[in-house]
């Protein structure tokens, strides 16, 4: 069984594998990352059965590098590991998920490689962070061509709902995903403005309001060309956010 | 959303409250009498030596001699009555005060019965010994009513009865008042006592378990640091520290998570010499620097450094902790430890210190300024047990310019 060691401090990591590898027989540690983006690169380039994942990380912390890892092909079941999280350890207990205390004992780690399983997206949705909030993602994930691409929340510019898939801009392009344009308002509320029913725009990213064609406003971003329509319904909203900024 | 993620809290007692079956007022007058009456009266009594209170002690007999000439004499005798009552009163009281002051410390000894059955007594006493005397030298108090000399002396041992058993009442009332002002304040103090934290603690138990396998030197080291730790959290709120023992355990604290970040932080201590034995509460820079390795280091992937700084400015020392700002939505928590701080530092500087904090440079800074003098005063609890940590022989201080820790991991 290939099992892939998640956590941000190296001794915990170290513990881990050892465990794994000396006192158990059967497993085979076959990579470590120290946060939840190397976690999910790691995990596409060696695809291990199962991930041993810290709660708390800085950067991309476990709770969310996990739900990015359930988009993989085949996705790896998920154990999650921490040495005091009042919050997700409740989560953890309701969704009989499969979670380890650390110090880690060995009858545990191997009862719960075990029976290692994937966690679903109803528990997924509902863990929240250390201070019982369930937090903004700090990256949006894509499949693309059967990889799974991470973009930064930073760096999208707007999100656009197509008929089935969302559009997300970036600089360095776009990809697609499958979410309902009303949660991630929801999700990312602070950092987007509605503009149209079908788009979601960085406040960050907006450069200029502009008359466009047929008296229509639209708006310019940074770095890109193309230019987005303001429907007439948001915009004196925008107008008021604008002018708060 | 889902509140069923939160319900390990315990289900209230649904015992009902309010009757008290007859067995359990005898078992409350039971623990009462262990616990209250047989115990050492202390305060019991307040000091009768005391100005102020003999000035109260005439005032309240004067009054009771009035009460009693108003009762009993004629329009036309009232002054003469009243001057005669007051001379008889006032000596029983003053005579009463000033054994009592004697007594005072070999009373403080007994226990609360006892004390309270000998004032009771001694109060009893004197008014049968001055009744006697006014008696004997015709004072003229047996004159003033239709009884009889005897009569005269039962009827004011009757009411110094019960003038006696309220007074003592109400000292009573006013040493469970004053002692329970003292408990809160005790309770206060202790709440706001540092603690560790349960992340700190299960994590460093993590990091010694690794560490027990690859390195067990330096596990041996985090198991004393640890130690060192946990022994300051358990001293006695308010316990007297110097300014080099308080920055020992800062730095203990700062090698155990430098193990456990692997590098991800670099921390600098720095003391001036002369505030090496500055007294300060145990346990007040500590936190600070938890709070600036938990806010400033932690949550940064490439790490960052936490810098303690104590240096002299004028009269007082300022001690100052900073650490990189990082840039994410803050955490929760982040004043809980800042405000306790404050709090103690209200409680247990009356004369004046502060916790100032503020960003610049993208940096967090907390300063905390104090008067180079303090001592534990007004925490009496505390005085005798202060810090065992401090007074322990062989730990030693010892304050690097530059933290590092004594070994590391390959």
């Amino acid at each position: 069984m290939k099992v892939l060691i998640v956590d941000d401090e190296p001794l915990a990591r170290e513990r881990l594998r050892r465990c794994c590898e000396e006192d158990l027989t059967g497993y085979q540690v076959v990579a470590e990352a120290n946060d939840g983006a190397s976690a999910i690169a790691e995990a596409q380039r060696h695809a291990p059965d199962v991930v041993l994942l810290d709660v708390r990380m800085p950067g991309m912390d476990g709770i969310e590098a996990a739900r990015h890892l359930a988009e993989l092909d085949p996705a790896p079941a998920v154990i999650f590991t921490t040495a005091y999280d009042d919050y997700a350890l409740a989560a953890f207990a309701v969704h009989a998920v499969g979670y380890l205390l650390k110090p880690v004992r060995r009858e545990k780690l191997e009862e719960a490689l075990n029976a290692a399983a994937k966690p679903n997206r109803v528990l997924l949705a509902t863990l929240r962070g250390e201070d019982g909030k369930v937090r903004a993602r700090s990256h949006i994930s894509a499949r693309m061509r059967g990889n799974l691409v991470l973009v930064k929340i930073e760096e999208v510019l707007y999100f656009q709902a197509d008929q089935k898939y969302i559009t997300v801009r970036h600089p360095g392009g776009e990809v697609l995903i499958e979410e309902a344009l009303k949660d991630l308002e929801e999700e990312f509320g602070e950092r987007f403005v509605r503009i149209h029913r079908n788009a979601l725009v960085a406040l960050a990213g907006i450069v200029a309001l502009e008359r466009g064609a047929l008296g229509r406003t639209v708006i310019r971003m940074k770095g890109i060309s193309e230019t987005l329509e303001v429907s007439r319904r948001h915009l004196p909203g925008l107008r008021a956010t604008l002018r708060q900024l | 959303m889902q509140p069923s993620s939160r319900s390990s809290v315990p289900a209230a007692s649904n015992r009902p409250v309010g009757r008290q079956p007859a067995g359990r007022v005898t078992d409350a007058v039971a623990r009462w009498w262990r616990e209250q009456a047989l115990a050492p009266s202390a305060d019991f009594l307040p000091d009768f030596c005391d100005v102020q209170l003999v000035f109260l002690v005439v005032l309240g007999a004067e009054l009771m001699a009035l009460v009693l000439a108003l009762a009993q004499a004629p329009r036309s005798e009232l002054w003469q009555t009243l001057g005669l009552l007051s001379l008889f009163v006032q000596w029983v009281a003053l005579t009463c005060a000033a054994v009592l002051c004697k007594m005072r410390r070999f009373l403080a000894k007994r226990s609360l019965v006892v004390a309270a059955l000998l004032s009771y007594l001694l109060i009893l006493a004197m008014t049968t010994f001055f009744s006697v005397l006014a008696v004997r030298a015709g004072l003229g108090l047996d004159h003033l009513t239709v009884y009889q000399p005897q009569w005269v002396v039962a009827r004011n041992l009757a009411i110094a009865g019960i003038i006696g058993a309220v007074s003592l009442r109400y000292f009573y009332l006013q040493q469970q008042y004053r002692r329970r002002l003292r408990l809160e304040a005790e309770a206060r103090v202790q709440a706001l006592q540092a603690r560790i934290h349960p992340h700190f603690l299960f994590n460093s138990m993590n990091t010694i378990a690794s560490l027990t396998r690859s390195n067990p030197r330096l596990a041996e080291t985090v198991v004393e640091n640890l130690s060192e730790l946990f022994r300051a959290s358990l001293a006695l709120a308010g316990s007297k520290v110097s300014l080099a023992e308080e920055f020992d355990l800062c730095q203990r604290y700062l090698d155990i998570e430098q193990l456990r970040l692997g590098g991800r932080l670099k921390a600098s201590v720095q003391l001036d010499p002369a505030l090496h034995d500055m007294p300060l509460p145990l346990l007040l820079i500590q936190p600070l620097v938890e709070n600036a390795v938990y806010h400033g280091v932690q949550p940064l992937p490439e790490g960052g450094w936490v810098k303690l700084q104590a240096s002299v400015v004028g009269e007082h020392a300022e001690i100052v902790v900073s650490n990189p700002l990082p840039n994410l939505p803050s955490r929760s928590g982040h004043g809980v430890a800042l405000a306790n701080i404050r709090e103690r530092l209200a409680v247990m500087y009356p004369a004046g210190a502060s916790l100032t904090t503020q960003i610049e440079n993208n940096e967090f800074i907390a300063r905390v300024t104090l008067p180079r003098q303090w001592t534990a005063t007004g925490f009496p609890w505390a005085a005798s047990a202060a810090t065992q940590t401090a007074n322990q022989p062989g730990v030693q201080t010892v304050v690097q310019p530059e933290a590092q820790p004594k070994e590391r991991p390959e």
